[in-house]
């Protein structure tokens, strides 16, 4: 049995309450304990760090001290928000001594900052310390027929220097689980697109164009739903879809999974313990596919041989 | 009883703003063996090197200090100003106050005043025990080595066997030709490259003083300028080039197929092959790598198919030595893998291609036969996006440098995409356009012209699929908004970057590169050609990204040095070199594991006068010696001297401060 440290994040106790469900049920069956870093408090997101610079340390440094003083080497964060502004945090408190003792000053009744806890996304951690083969391993009803769009969005790779985790333009580590779980995960290039991530409440029309282009390019290459792993991407690519529908006239209809719902239900868990009534576009449609056989399109003239053949013609 | 003349230079301001040079000159007065000295504005010049003559004569001076620049920018000058004066031009020694003293302490005048008077006390005292001493005579072999076969490689050889010096070029692959060989027109007249090139290439074969080995690699250069022995690999082409007529035959038969190196890989070429139709010597070599017979021992059909039996698979690699005098490096280029940019897509779109790829495509002989088609599907592309500085100008991928051909390059893409597809339009995403050059500028202007290219300054942020198009989205800076361009077909501009096995070349041959593997040039603006090693040159794109003319300009530029240095029987060379006094030398052998130069050997010496036991010690070929003086600081018997700096000089300048 190994243990993990949790960071729930503020989303997990809200809007994404199916995420962090998940999580503990794939938790549970990879044999991992989590333990919830106790007293912990808002990471600062999208606010802190645009009105305060220390304050966008000061935050989720109390968070890190606090899980410093739990014994598991590692944290980790469903949320991306989250994720990213403690990694952020951690990274530059270790790469600046002088920077951490002055924002150490801040949370210094909650103890000392050593550096010495891990903090990994929940991503990360499935794809790093579960590993593909063990969670293969534990699959019990493979979701085999499902065509998924891998969705990262903007925080769980980028940028590079602070995560440190799968390529900043097109990672693949999501895609490889999914495809550990028996889905196919479809070539989908707006896989780091920005979502408009919090503007959907200050400015919903950016939101409306930005997830409307990653839904488009999501059904052009032919996936039966998105997958993702950040509670904000999966409310502006649920919760706006018929308001961008709407707008542009079109129809999309694509689910939008978290990536621990879809292993959750691999693992065999019953489908009423997901939590789909929280979703606005029905999953049912995509989950039918399951148990259906793919067929490969017959491959295209290859382009060797095609300029091959012009040249003969020549 | 020493009489020192000190001369103190102004440097215009340079030594002057920050240096109190009156005060430099008053000090030095101060020294006994000091009889005259004075300042001047420009020591350098002629008037000045007249005050040092006149001062020779008229004060009888038997040393002669100057107080003024680094000696690598003016020691020569000075010496010569002293030989004319009549004197031993190894009495001079300079006290560099400019980049040692006035340059460095800027924001402290007293300071560097205060150091300027120290350097020249220290220089003073060292001049006292300056000997006189004479340039040294090596003989030199009249045979140069050409390193590379392209156009750079080609011009460089032709020039120096033009002037009857022989000329060893060695090629690593089956053909000369390089990269231009593989280009279709050339800007900025677009002229046909290989209607330009070809000649070359048969001049080189058929030159009377020109050795062409291809196929060969360089494994070994020993020695020292004008006298240089180099060893050279010749891969076994399997092939008698001596019976080959070089019909064909073999090549048509051969089922097996490898990717195409002089198409870009875009098609398939035999395992015994030519290159191209217009390879010298056109003659097959059997790609070891993918021959069945080689690796399994089955087929042979090539040797069946010869008539004149010229197909020897038992052939193998030789090792051939040459005695030559001088090098000419002209390694070339390569392109630059832009797979780390993972938002354009590289690798995962076929219809990304770079531009040398595009170059086979729109070349006559090339293996579309000239009209671009799209990798995917073969159709041939209406929207054809140029991407510029793709690694070049990008710090974060790597790259700092500018390629330098890419903008001219790019716009005669565009030209010849409208000359093969009329209705096409082009479009290319630019930082800058860089067109200095003769005839440049006005050949963008003919790319936006006449055919209508578009030219859109600003980066491209990501390339993704849509159907069966490349949508490409940029920023247009101009009217500072996103534009996306529907593409048919994306050609990427990828860096220049020096032939990878040049850190390895450049090791072999003892010459520095820099962090991105162009081999350096001794002086970036007054000795561009020659590298820090006497008797090796740089030529083309080895040195750094370069066009046609430029590189042929570079390579006739290192005949001329080549030529220069065989002009006489012998070359001259400074006499700083060191000498081992056999009677203090215990034979240890520390001096031959530190020369960086291979400069030192060992050899038996009768152990007394007339004694019939030998002893071991070593011995320095003062040709090969570059006087770094590591021997002497290794030397535990203190046997070694290096001359004009023997340890007398060396000590009266410490002694001085």
């Amino acid at each position: 049995m190994k243990e993990v440290s949790y960071f729930p994040g503020c989303s997990a106790h809200g809007t994404s309450e199916e995420f962090d469900e998940t999580v503990k049920m794939v938790m549970k069956t990879m044999d991992v304990e989590m333990e919830e870093i106790p007293d912990w408090n808002c990471c600062g997101a999208t606010s802190a760090h645009t009105l305060s610079e220390s304050l966008s340390y000061a935050l989720p440094l109390r968070n890190l001290v606090l899980a410093e003083k739990l014994s598991n080497d590692t944290m980790t964060i469903p949320c991306a928000s989250c994720y990213q502004r403690m990694k952020a945090t951690k990274v530059h408190m270790d790469e600046n001594p002088e920077l951490a003792a002055r924002i150490n000053t801040a949370v210094v009744g909650e103890g000392n900052y050593e550096g010495k806890v891990a903090i990994k996304s929940m991503l990360q951690y499935c794809y790093e310390d579960m590993g593909l083969e063990a969670i293969k391993a534990k699959v019990t009803n493979p979701i085999s027929g499902m065509k998924l769009a891998c969705y990262y969005g903007c925080l769980l790779t980028r940028p590079k220097a602070i995560t440190q985790f799968d390529s900043p333009e097109y990672p693949m580590s999501m895609d490889r689980i999914v495809e550990a779980l028996g889905a196919k995960a479809t070539p989908f290039d707006f896989k780091t697109e920005c979502c408009g991530a919090s503007f959907s409440i200050s400015d919903t029309d950016i939101v409306l164009q930005l997830s409307g282009k990653i839904l488009e390019m999501a059904k052009e290459s032919g996936a039966h739903a998105i997958v993702v792993a950040c509670p904000l991407c999966q409310s502006n690519l649920d919760m706006r879809q018929h308001d961008i529908e709407k707008k542009y006239h079109v129809k999309y209809d694509l689910p939008v999974f978290y990536l621990t719902q879809l292993m959750a239900i691999a693992f065999g868990f019953p489908k009423a313990k997901m939590m789909f009534a929280k979703h606005i576009i029905p999953v049912d449609s995509a989950l039918a596919h399951i148990g259906e056989v793919i067929e490969e399109p017959k491959k295209p003239v290859k382009g060797k041989k095609a300029v091959q053949a012009e040249s003969e013609v020549e | 009883m020493a009489r020192v003349g000190v001369f103190v230079c102004f440097c215009g301001a340079n030594i002057a703003d920050f240096v109190d040079v009156p005060t430099v000159v008053e000090e030095a007065k101060k020294i006994r063996d000091v009889k005259f000295a004075i300042d001047y504005k420009y020591m350098c010049s002629d008037p000045g090197q007249q005050m040092i003559r006149d001062a020779i004569v008229q004060h009888r001076l038997t040393s002669i200090v100057v107080a003024a620049c680094s000696p690598r920018m003016h020691e020569k000058t000075f010496r010569k100003a002293l030989s004319d004066a009549g004197m031993n031009p190894y009495l001079l020694e300079c006290a560099n106050i400019r980049e040692h003293s006035s340059w460095v302490h800027q924001k402290d005048k007293k300071g560097a005043t205060d150091k300027a008077g120290d350097l020249v006390r220290m220089a003073v005292a060292k001049s006292i025990a300056n000997e006189q001493l004479h340039e040294i005579s090596v003989p030199v072999t009249k045979r140069a080595l050409v390193i590379g076969g392209g156009i750079a490689g080609i011009q460089a050889a032709l020039d120096i066997a033009d002037a009857r010096i022989p000329v060893t070029l060695v090629e690593r692959s089956p053909s000369i030709g390089g990269r231009m060989s593989q280009l279709d027109e050339t800007f900025p007249t677009l002229d046909c490259s290989q209607c330009i090139l070809t000649p070359k290439m048969v001049d080189v074969a058929s030159h009377p003083y020109i050795e062409l080995i291809p196929y060969s690699e360089v494994i070994e250069l020993d020695g020292y300028v004008g006298n240089y022995k180099a060893k050279i690999r010749k891969k076994a082409s399997y092939v008698n080039f001596k019976t080959c007529t070089g019909c064909g035959a073999c090549s048509q038969k051969c089922p097996v197929k490898v990717p195409n190196e002089y198409n870009m890989g875009i098609d398939k070429r035999k395992a015994i092959y030519t290159p191209f139709p217009q390879a010298v010597p056109n003659k097959p070599v059997i790609d070891a790598e993918h021959c069945t017979y080689l690796l399994k021992g089955k087929c042979g059909i090539c040797a069946k198919v010869c008539e004149k039996g010229s197909i020897d698979y038992k052939m193998v690699d030789e090792v051939i030595e040459r005695e030559i005098g001088a090098v000419v490096v002209a390694t070339g280029y390569d392109l630059w893998d832009a797979t780390p940019y993972e938002e354009y897509g590289v690798g995962r779109y076929k219809d990304i291609i770079n531009s040398l790829e595009f170059e086979r495509m729109v070349s006559a002989n090339g293996p579309t036969g000239g009209v671009p088609v799209r990798p995917s599907d073969g159709k041939v592309p209406k929207t054809v996006v140029f991407i510029k500085c793709v690694g070049s100008r990008d710090k974060a991928k790597g790259i700092e440098f500018c390629s330098k051909i890419c903008c001219m390059y790019t716009a005669k893409h565009a030209i010849l995409l409208h000359h093969k597809v009329h209705d096409s339009r082009a479009y290319i995403f630019y930082m800058d356009i860089r067109a200095a050059g003769k005839g440049y500028e006005e050949f963008v202007n003919r790319a936006q012209v006449e055919t209508g290219a578009v030219y859109l300054r600003g980066r491209v942020s990501k390339i993704y699929q849509k159907g069966d198009k490349l949508m490409v989205r940029g920023e247009d800076g101009q009217l500072g908004q996103e534009v996306e361009v529907e593409a048919d077909l994306v050609v990427l501009a990828t860096a220049v970057i020096p032939d990878k096995g040049n850190p390895a070349l450049a090791r072999l041959l003892g010459i520095s590169y820099d962090k991105y593997g162009y081999l350096s040039e001794a002086h970036p603006k007054l000795r561009p050609v020659e590298t820090a090693k006497a008797g090796i040159f740089l030529a083309g794109c080895t040195q750094a990204p370069k066009d046609i003319p430029e590189t042929v300009a570079q390579a006739s530029a290192c005949a001329a040095k080549v030529c220069g240095l065989f002009a006489g029987d012998t070359i001259k060379k400074d006499p700083m070199v060191s000498t081992v006094s056999k009677e203090f030398c215990s034979g240890c052998q520390n001096c031959v594991k530190v020369c960086p130069y291979q400069a030192i050997v060992t050899e038996d010496i009768p152990l007394g006068h007339g004694a019939k036991e030998m002893r071991t010690v070593a011995k320095i070929n003062e040709g090969v010696c570059q006087g770094c003086g590591s021997c002497v600081a290794i030397c535990r018997s203190m046997a070694i001297n290096l001359a004009g700096f023997t340890d007398p000089q060396i000590i009266n300048e410490i002694v001085a401060i």
